[in-house]
């Protein structure tokens, strides 16, 4: 068995973000690879620079083929697709408006002779492999679990959710790939159908393809892969076998984040600990009169059920944490309390309104503001202004610019750079900032939606030190992290939510002690 | 309505005394052919004015001086056009959406204003008599292309090359890694819908004796998206009934002259808003129906489905 494709020191940058940043790894043929990492760690951009989407900027990707090594850099998506590299999109890219049989007619495309004289003058001999390719597309929904004649031809997007994506791994197929690269094929999908795709991915290679899998769910990778790779930050911290990836201290550094410095940095579910910690957090008490009460809540985008039967408090003055895995329905349900999805089912209560009708604004004058994931700050308004929106609910000018003030003297960084536009700010700055624009709307709870983000280790430092600050202020604070250690390290209570459920509850400390935090994260 | 009258009862008098307006259909069919194609692929290309334009100048022009036989010429004048559609097309197709068409939009201006007003063999602003036209000869090609054209365009969407636009529209990213060369598919839809302009332009030059340059500007360019719009296009007959439809209008509102303009904007308005698939959808020509009508009989069927 050959290695089918060699990554050689790749490198691509997008201005400042070293997105990939001088890989190199090897796929043996036959094998089913396994690429994870936390988001933003550059796995989607090591993939589109493999199938020609995206230049590298230096380094080689070379295809074993029958014909010795291709060096597939700098080929169009198109050449690499005709070398026999197949691939399925982290967000959907069916054709929408094409049936289930003629997305995968089109997956044939490189293999289906021209026929454009056959048909204009419809001449029978030069026809005859329309027949064999509907039925090899018909073979091939079949083998993906999808039975396209049972409802007759239908739109693309009128399927299911799970069948969609189906879909996509049939339509790779009709390209008979010599590599398959799956980019999060069980993305949203429920325990049952993920285990579906693992199986067709195991018989898929048991047929003797080779599969390159990225996917957050850990138990997914784990399972299927013998060779697991590792990135952070555009660079591989670690490959190996699943049982030494996920043993490797940098790869649950990456996955749990760490701790402050300040205190003594143990692991989750390392040895010593582990002996006396109960399987189980004893959950926390519930706060008796909640600010914010949540109460089976259920959310869905069309076919996906993201938040199943979950309820929650937050008492007046509390920092509460919802932690787990990208995926797993946190910013979901942050953005139903603020009024930006509607839930299935369920109430959320704050205060006394009732927050599954108010509309969004009414929400942030009722004193519930969120700070969203990704900051989304005005890049091209100057700092200043993009505060001055932040109290665009409120009425009372004067006070407004004096507590602008007060803020610029309290956040330094933002007083110096009072008139220069947002965007110049560095993520950590622009975190700060948006904060700051949530406080002015005098937030009776903040809502605080993955604060360190792609941040640096310092700028995590400075952005959790203002949460607190502004928590000893008398703000009370619902924290949703991917970084679990830091986030329960400030917490008085998290619950860890997994695949749209809360899966454990307790206080900050018990729960950082507990090893089935790292299985949420880092599978059992 | 005596224009409907006399279209039933009495067709080849109709004909007879609209001949002009049936090869006009004629030509805007082909028009609208030439605009289908590029929306099959998933283009939104405004081009198809200037590509018109090369075919009528080169057309009348060979038949001017070398005086060559009138099919060569009007065959040379499609080819042109289709060669200035390679020319258009590798610089401005790699943009997309509404991008794309202000790109060509541009390009028809230029044309208009850089070449055909200023060379003086176009004649200028004064545009160029054409002696040889045989307005009811003409009709004759019109005719018979139409059927011919659209049979092989609705041949074309079935080949592999029909295929692939089809992906290229409904997504272009997936269609590359589907081993698609985007670019090279997007080019050949270009170039096919420049040469069935350049062939509609020919072909009207045949019925006119006058090629009048302003025929060729953006209003002609947007007449040519309301056909695709109004008729539909996912299906290569909903450019041609939109063509037909809207060619035949000023006609059928004579009696309300001097508000023609404003009843073809609210006909137009009126299609987007409760058609927008356009008249013909994808189903083939179905009743003009609004979704609040289809609603409500959605919900009055459900109890007898879940039977």
């Amino acid at each position: 068995m050959g290695v089918l494709l060699r990554l050689s020191d790749v490198i691509r940058h997008f201005g400042g973000v070293h997105a990939v940043d001088g890989v190199s790894l090897e796929i043996e043929e036959g094998a089913i690879f396994g690429l994870i990492g936390p988001n933003g760690a550059g796995k989607t951009t090591l993939v589109n620079l493999v199938t020609g989407y995206l230049r590298t900027q230096s380094g080689s990707v070379r295809l074993g083929t029958p014909a010795g090594e291709v060096e597939l850099a700098r080929r169009p998506p198109h050449a690499v697709a005709g070398l026999g590299v197949a691939r399925t999109f982290q967000t959907l890219r069916l054709y929408r408006n094409l049936t289930a049989v003629e997305n995968v007619l089109v997956g044939m495309h490189p293999r289906r002779p021209d026929d454009t004289l056959a048909q204009l003058l419809p001449l029978p001999p030069l026809r005859r492999g329309e027949q064999e390719r509907l039925e090899e597309a018909r073979g091939l929904l079949r083998r993906v679990g999808l039975e396209s004649e049972r409802d007759g031809p239908r739109p693309a997007w009128t399927l299911s959710y799970g069948d969609q994506r189906r879909l996509e791994v049939a339509r790779a197929l009709a390209l008979r790939p010599r590599l398959l690269i799956l980019d999060e094929p069980a993305a949203g999908m429920n325990p049952a159908e993920k285990d579906r795709v693992r199986e067709l991915i195991q018989q898929l290679n048991a047929e003797g393809l080779t599969v390159l899998l990225i996917d957050h769910d850990m138990r997914l990778v784990m399972g299927v892969c013998r060779q697991i790779a590792v990135l952070n930050f555009g660079r591989k911290i670690a490959d190996g076998s699943p049982v030494k990836v996920s043993s490797d201290p940098a790869v649950i550094e990456a996955y749990l984040g760490k701790e402050a410095e300040k205190t003594a940095a143990h692991v989750p579910g390392s040895e010593e600990i582990d002996v006396q910690a109960p399987a189980r957090a004893p959950a926390a008490a519930e706060p008796a009169a909640p600010l914010l009460e949540v109460k089976e809540l259920e959310v869905a985008y069309g076919a996906i059920q993201a938040v199943r039967s979950v309820s929650f408090g937050v008492a007046k003055g509390e920092i509460v944490a919802l932690i787990g895995a990208n995926g797993a329905g946190k910013s979901t349900i942050l953005n139903t309390l603020s009024g930006l999805l509607r839930p299935r089912a369920g109430t959320a209560r704050f205060d006394r309104l009732d927050l599954t009708t108010a509309s969004p604004d009414r929400i942030v004058r009722g004193g519930l503001v969120q700070v969203p994931e990704g900051r989304e700050i005005l890049a091209r308004l100057t700092v200043r202004e993009n505060l001055e929106l932040g109290a665009w609910v409120r009425r009372d000018g004067q006070v407004v610019q004096r507590e602008i003030a007060e803020l610029m003297e309290r956040f330094p960084i933002l007083g110096q750079r009072r008139n220069l536009p947002a965007g110049q700010l560095s993520g950590g700055e622009q975190q700060i900032l948006a904060i700051a624009r949530g406080l002015l709307a005098r937030p009776r709870l903040l809502l605080l939606d993955e604060p360190s983000l792609g941040l640096a280790p310092q700028m995590v430092d400075a952005v959790f030190e203002v949460i607190e600050r502004i928590h000893k202020e008398g703000v009370t604070v619902l924290l949703v992290e991917q970084n679990a250690l830091r986030a329960l390290e400030l917490a008085d209570r998290a619950y860890v939510v997994e695949t749209g459920r809360i899966l454990l509850s307790g206080t900050g400390s018990a729960l950082r002690r507990n090893p089935e935090v790292r299985k949420a994260y880092l599978g059992g | 309505m005596d224009f409907f009258i006399q279209l039933l009862t009495d067709p080849i008098g109709f004909y007879n005394s609209h001949e002009l307006l049936v090869a006009q259909m004629g030509i805007n069919a082909i028009l609208a052919i030439s605009i289908f194609v590029t929306f099959y692929s998933g283009q939104l290309t405004l081009a198809n004015a200037g590509f018109m334009a090369i075919g009528a100048y080169t057309t009348v022009l060979l038949s001017l001086y070398p005086q060559w036989p009138l099919p060569l010429d009007m065959l040379l004048g499609s080819l042109l056009a289709g060669a200035a559609g390679v020319l258009v097309g590798l610089p401005v197709l790699r943009l997309r959406g509404v991008f794309l068409a202000i790109a060509t939009i541009g390009f028809v201006e230029a044309l208009l204003l850089g070449v055909i007003l200023n060379v003086p063999i176009t004649g200028e602003g004064q545009g160029l008599k054409n002696p040889t036209a045989d307005p009811l000869g003409g009709i004759v090609p019109i005719l018979v292309s139409i059927p011919v054209l659209t049979y092989l365009v609705w041949r074309l969407t079935r080949t592999r090359l029909g295929q692939a636009w089809a992906a290229i529209r409904e997504d272009e990213l997936a269609a590359s890694s589907n081993g698609i060369n985007v670019p090279l598919y997007k080019m050949i839809a270009f170039v096919i819908g420049a040469i069935l302009a350049g062939y509609a332009g020919a072909l009207e030059t045949h019925i006119n004796f006058f090629v009048d340059p302003t025929e060729y500007g953006i209003s002609r360019t947007i007449q040519i998206l309301t056909f695709a719009v109004v008729g539909g296009t996912s299906n290569v007959l909903g450019p041609i009934v939109g063509a037909v439809f809207l060619t035949a209008l000023p006609e059928i509102l004579r009696f309300v002259r001097d508000y023609r303009d404003v009843i073809n904007g609210v006909i137009l308005i009126l299609v987007i808003i409760f058609r927008p698939q356009g008249i013909v959808g994808r189903g083939g020509l179905a009743l003009i129906r609004p979704r609040w009508l289809h609603r409500r009989g959605r919900v009055r069927g459900s109890p007898a489905s879940a039977l």
